[in-house]
C-alpha cells in the first residue's frame, strides 16, 4: 500500500522537476538565405549584415529582401532580377529606394531644397541616416559635422530649435506609453496615434523649411496635449487603486489586532 | 465581568469591520459581473430597397433583438422577430403568407396579428420609413 | 434571537450540530504551547479558497483558444472592471501560496512533525506541494503572452534529455512537436480542471488524516522533547488539558490570515509587477525568443541546477533523487527527537540545503 504510494510519488517527483525547466530556449528567429551567406562572408560584403544587426530595421523585423528585393528563401535564385532583386541603389535613386516604404518622407524631400539638388551634389537619405545601421532617429542627427559638409550650420541650427520642444515631448509621451504597457496597460491606440503624429513631424522637417514647422508645430502638440490627458487620467486611476490598496492593507492589519484582543480574552 | 465587556466589543468591532470588508468585496464583484452597458441608444437601421421583393422578409438585428421586414401587397412592414409567446424567433412562410413561431406553432399574419396558437399578443411594431430607396427601420 | 435559536435546534435535533461542536471544535483539544506556525495550514486553506474564487471568476471572460486567450486576458485587464484586480489576485496569490507552503514545510521540517505517527501527513503534504508546482507551471501558459509561450517551451522542453522517450514525452506533453494551440487545450484542462479537483481531494485526505492524528506537539519549552507514542491510542486524545481549537486557536488563525492578507493586498495594490516582467505583456510571437527568459523564482534553483550539471540527464536524476529523498524523510529520519537543537545533523543539513537552494536561485536569476 505504502509503496504503492511511493511509487505514485516518484513517478510525480520525475515529472515535476523535469518540468522544473532546462536552460535551452533553442528557437532563434528564421534566417534567410540572404544572411546565411553573407553573414559568413568577411570583408565588404559580410560587412552590411553586420551593421544590419545593430538597426532599428532587424529590430522591427525588417530583412534585406524587404528593401533589396530577391527571394529570401531560394539560395540560387536569391540575387536573380527576375525575383525582383534590386541591388544597391545608384545615388540618384536613394530616395527612391527608401521611399518604397517612407512614402510621405520621399515626397516632402523631393519638393526640398535637399531633394532639387539630388544627383547635382546634394544630399539622399544615406547623408545623414546612414544605411544599414540605420538607428532610431533622433534630433542629433542635425549637428554641424553632417550639415556643413555642404552649407554652413545657421539654417539648420535654427530647424533644430524649432523643433526641438515638440521632439522632446513626443520622446517623453513614447516612453510614458512604454512604462504603461509594461503593466499590462492597453497603450496600442494611443500609441499608433502617438505614432502618426510623430511621423506627421517628421515628413514635415523634410520639406527643410523652418516657416512651415513652426507653423504646424501648433497642430502636431495639440494631438500630443490628447495623449498627454489620456496619460493623465491613468495616473488618476492608478493613484486611486493605492488609495484603495491602502485602505484595504490598512483594514486587513486592523483586522488582525483585533482576533489577536480577541483570543487573548480567552486565554 | 470586565474581560466578558471587553470580548462584547471587540466582537462587535470584528463584526463592523465585516461588514465593510463585505461591502468592499461585494462592489467590485457584482461590478465585474454585471452584463456591459449597451452603448447604442435608439438606432435605426437601413436597408436597402432591392435587398427585398414582394413576398419576401428579410431578418436582421435591431436594438440587439431579432427583428424582420416583410413586403406585402407593396407595402413594407417591420415587426419583432421575437414570438410574444416564449421568445422563439418566428420564421417567414412565404406561400400563405404568414409567421410561424417554430417553438409551439404560434401563427401571426402578415399584419402581425395572432391567427392561432398561444401567442398572446401581436407581433410588436415597429415604425419604418422609406426615403431615398432605402427602408429605414427605427 | 429566539427564532435563530429555534432554526438551531430544529437543526440540532436532527444531525447532532452541538454534539459535533463539542467534539470536533471545542472538545478538540491543541498542546498549550502550540505556537503561530500552526496556522500555516488556515492560511493555505484561505488562500486556496481565494485561488478557487478568483479562478472562477477569471473563467468567465477567459478564452482558452490560442488566437484569442491573449486578448481575452488584456481585455480582463482593460476593459472589464476590476478585471485587473481578480488577475492580480489569482496571479499574485499564486506565488504567495508557494511561499506560505514552503513555511509551512520548513516549520514542519525543524519541529519534527513529519516523524511517527504523522509520515501519512508529510506524505500527502509533499504531494500537495507537488500538485502546487504543477498547477502554478500549468497556469502560466494560459495568458499566452510572450513570457508564458517560452517558459513552457523551456519548461517541457527539458523532458527531452531522458534516453530513449524524452523526444516522445516532450511531444505528448505539448501535443505536438512544439507548444502551440494543442498545448494550451492540454494545460487549461489540467490547470482548471484536473489539478483543482485532485488538489482538493488530496486536501481532504491531508485535513482527515491531521484530525485523526492529531497535531503534534511543539518541541519548544519542554524538558521531554522525544516522541513517546506507542501506538496504543490515538495521539489526539493525549492533549488532556490543552486549549480548545475553537475559539482559542481559530482566533489565532484568523490573526495570522488578516495578517496574510495585509501583506498580499501590499503587493497586489502596490507592486504586482514583481511577478510580472515586461514580457508577459507582450502576445506570444513562436518567431520570436525574447531575451532573458527566466522561470519562476520557486524554480529557478531547478533551472540552474539543470545547467550546472555535465548532461542535462544527470541534472534531472540528481534533483529526482533529491526530491525523493525529502519525500521519503519520515522513513529515513526515524529517531525519535523532535527539537531542532538536539538534531545537529538535521540542523546542518536542513540549513545547507535552503542556503544552496537561495545560492542557486540567485545564481539562476543573474546567470
Amino acid at each position: 500500500m505504502i509503496n504503492g504510494v511511493m511509487m505514485t510519488l516518484a513517478g510525480m517527483l520525475v515529472i515535476v522537476i523535469t518540468l522544473g525547466l532546462s536552460p535551452s530556449a533553442a528557437y532563434a528567429q528564421a534566417e534567410t538565405v540572404c544572411i546565411e551567406c553573407h553573414a559568413a562572408q568577411t570583408g565588404r560584403t559580410g560587412e552590411p549584415v553586420r551593421q544590419w544587426q545593430t538597426s532599428i530595421h532587424a529590430e522591427n523585423g525588417i530583412s534585406c529582401h524587404n528593401c533589396h528585393g530577391g527571394d529570401p528563401k531560394d539560395t540560387p535564385n536569391a540575387m536573380s532580377p527576375a525575383r525582383g532583386f534590386l541591388g544597391a541603389p545608384k545615388e540618384a535613386d536613394i530616395p527612391a529606394f527608401c521611399g518604397q516604404c517612407h512614402v510621405g518622407i520621399k515626397v516632402e524631400y523631393l519638393a526640398s531644397a535637399h531633394g532639387k539638388a539630388l544627383g547635382r551634389g546634394g544630399p539622399t537619405c544615406v547623408t545623414c541616416h546612414g544605411s544599414h545601421g540605420i538607428k532610431r532617429v533622433t534630433l542629433d542627427i542635425i549637428n554641424e559635422k553632417t550639415c556643413s559638409q555642404c552649407h554652413s550650420y545657421e539654417r539648420a541650427a535654427e530647424i533644430k530649435e524649432a523643433m526641438r520642444l515638440t521632439e522632446r515631448h513626443i520622446t517623453d509621451i513614447g516612453a510614458q506609453l512604454g512604462k504603461l504597457k509594461g503593466k499590462g496597460i492597453e497603450t496600442e491606440a494611443q500609441e499608433k496615434k502617438l505614432f502618426s503624429e510623430r511621423n506627421r513631424y517628421h515628413r514635415l522637417f523634410h520639406d527643410v523649411d523652418t516657416g512651415r514647422v513652426k507653423a504646424e508645430s501648433a497642430g502636431i502638440n495639440k494631438e500630443l496635449e490628447k495623449i498627454d490627458g489620456w496619460l493623465t487620467g491613468f495616473a488618476d486611476t492608478f493613484y486611486k487603486r493605492k488609495l484603495a490598496g491602502g485602505i484595504a492593507v490598512g483594514s486587513a492589519l486592523l483586522a488582525a489586532l483585533l482576533f489577536h484582543l480577541l483570543m487573548k480574552t480567552y486565554e | 465581568m470586565e474581560k466578558q465587556g471587553r470580548r462584547r466589543f471587540l466582537i462587535t468591532c470584528i463584526g463592523g469591520l465585516a461588514a465593510a470588508g463585505t461591502a468592499a468585496i461585494a462592489y467590485p464583484l457584482l461590478t465585474y459581473l454585471s452584463p456591459k452597458k449597451a452603448v447604442s441608444t435608439r438606432r435605426a437601421v437601413e436597408i436597402p430597397e432591392t435587398d427585398i421583393s414582394e413576398g419576401k422578409a428579410k431578418f436582421f438585428e435591431y436594438e440587439g433583438k431579432t427583428a424582420v421586414i416583410i413586403k406585402a401587397k407593396g407595402t413594407v412592414h417591420a415587426f419583432s422577430a421575437v414570438c410574444t409567446h416564449l421568445g422563439c424567433i418566428v420564421q417567414w412562410e412565404k406561400e400563405k403568407g404568414q409567421f410561424l413561431c417554430p417553438c409551439h406553432a404560434g401563427r401571426f399574419s402578415a399584419d402581425g396579428e395572432v391567427i392561432s396558437g398561444p401567442p398572446p399578443r401581436p407581433l410588436e411594431k415597429l415604425p419604418v420609413a422609406m426615403r431615398d430607396g432605402k427602408i429605414i427601420v427605427g | 434571537m429566539g427564532i435563530l435559536k429555534k432554526v438551531y435546534n430544529w437543526i440540532d435535533v436532527r444531525i447532532g450540530a452541538g454534539e459535533l461542536v463539542e467534539k470536533e471544535l471545542t472538545g478538540y483539544l491543541l498542546p498549550r504551547n502550540i505556537n503561530v506556525w500552526y496556522s500555516m495550514g488556515s492560511i493555505l486553506l484561505c488562500v486556496l479558497t481565494l485561488q478557487i474564487i478568483t479562478g472562477c471568476l477569471l473563467l468567465i471572460y477567459y478564452v482558452p483558444d490560442a488566437e484569442k486567450a491573449y486578448q481575452s486576458v488584456n481585455t480582463i485587464m482593460n476593459q472589464v472592471p476590476f478585471g485587473w484586480l481578480i488577475r492580480y489576485c489569482h496571479a499574485v496569490g499564486s506565488n504567495m501560496m508557494v511561499m506560505v507552503l514552503l513555511c509551512h514545510m520548513l516549520s514542519v521540517l525543524f519541529m519534527g512533525s513529519y516523524k511517527r505517527p504523522r509520515e501519512m501527513n508529510w506524505l500527502s503534504g509533499f504531494t500537495l506541494f507537488n500538485l502546487v508546482l504543477l498547477i502554478c507551471l500549468t497556469g502560466y501558459l494560459l495568458p499566452w503572452s510572450q513570457l508564458s509561450f517560452w517558459a513552457t517551451t523551456v519548461a517541457t522542453n527539458s523532458m527531452g534529455s531522458i534516453p530513449y522517450v524524452g523526444d516522445y514525452m516532450v511531444e505528448f506533453l505539448r501535443g505536438g512537436k512544439l507548444v502551440g494551440p494543442t498545448t494550451l487545450g492540454r494545460f487549461f484542462a489540467l490547470h482548471a480542471a484536473v489539478l483543482p479537483i485532485v488538489i482538493a481531494a488530496v486536501v481532504g485526505l491531508h485535513l482527515f488524516i491531521l484530525q485523526r492524528v492529531g497535531i503534534s506537539t511543539p518541541p519548544f519549552g519542554r524538558d521531554e522533547t522525544r516522541i513517546t507514542w506507542k501506538g496504543e491510542s490515538y495521539a489526539y486524545e493525549s492533549h488532556a488539558g490543552g486549549i480548545p481549537f475553537f475559539p482559542n486557536y481559530l482566533l489565532q488563525d484568523l490573526t495570522s490570515i488578516s495578517i496574510y492578507f495585509a501583506i498580499f493586498m501590499a503587493v497586489v495594490f502596490f507592486d504586482p509587477y514583481i511577478f510580472y516582467p515586461e514580457t508577459s505583456f507582450m502576445p506570444a510571437d513562436r518567431l520570436q525568443t525574447p531575451a532573458h527568459i527566466k522561470p519562476e523564482w520557486y524554480f529557478l534553483a531547478n533551472y540552474q541546477a539543470l545547467k550546472i550539471f555535465p548532461s542535462e540527464f544527470l541534472g534531472i536524476m540528481v534533483q529526482a533523487a533529491a526530491m525523493t529523498f525529502l519525500a521519503l524523510l519520515p522513513f529515513i529520519d526515524r529517531s525519535p527527537e523532535r527539537h531542532p537543537l538536539k538534531r545537529p545533523l538535521f540542523l546542518a543539513l536542513a540549513i545547507g540545503g535552503i542556503l544552496l537552494w537561495i545560492a542557486l536561485g540567485i545564481w539562476g536569476h543573474y546567470s
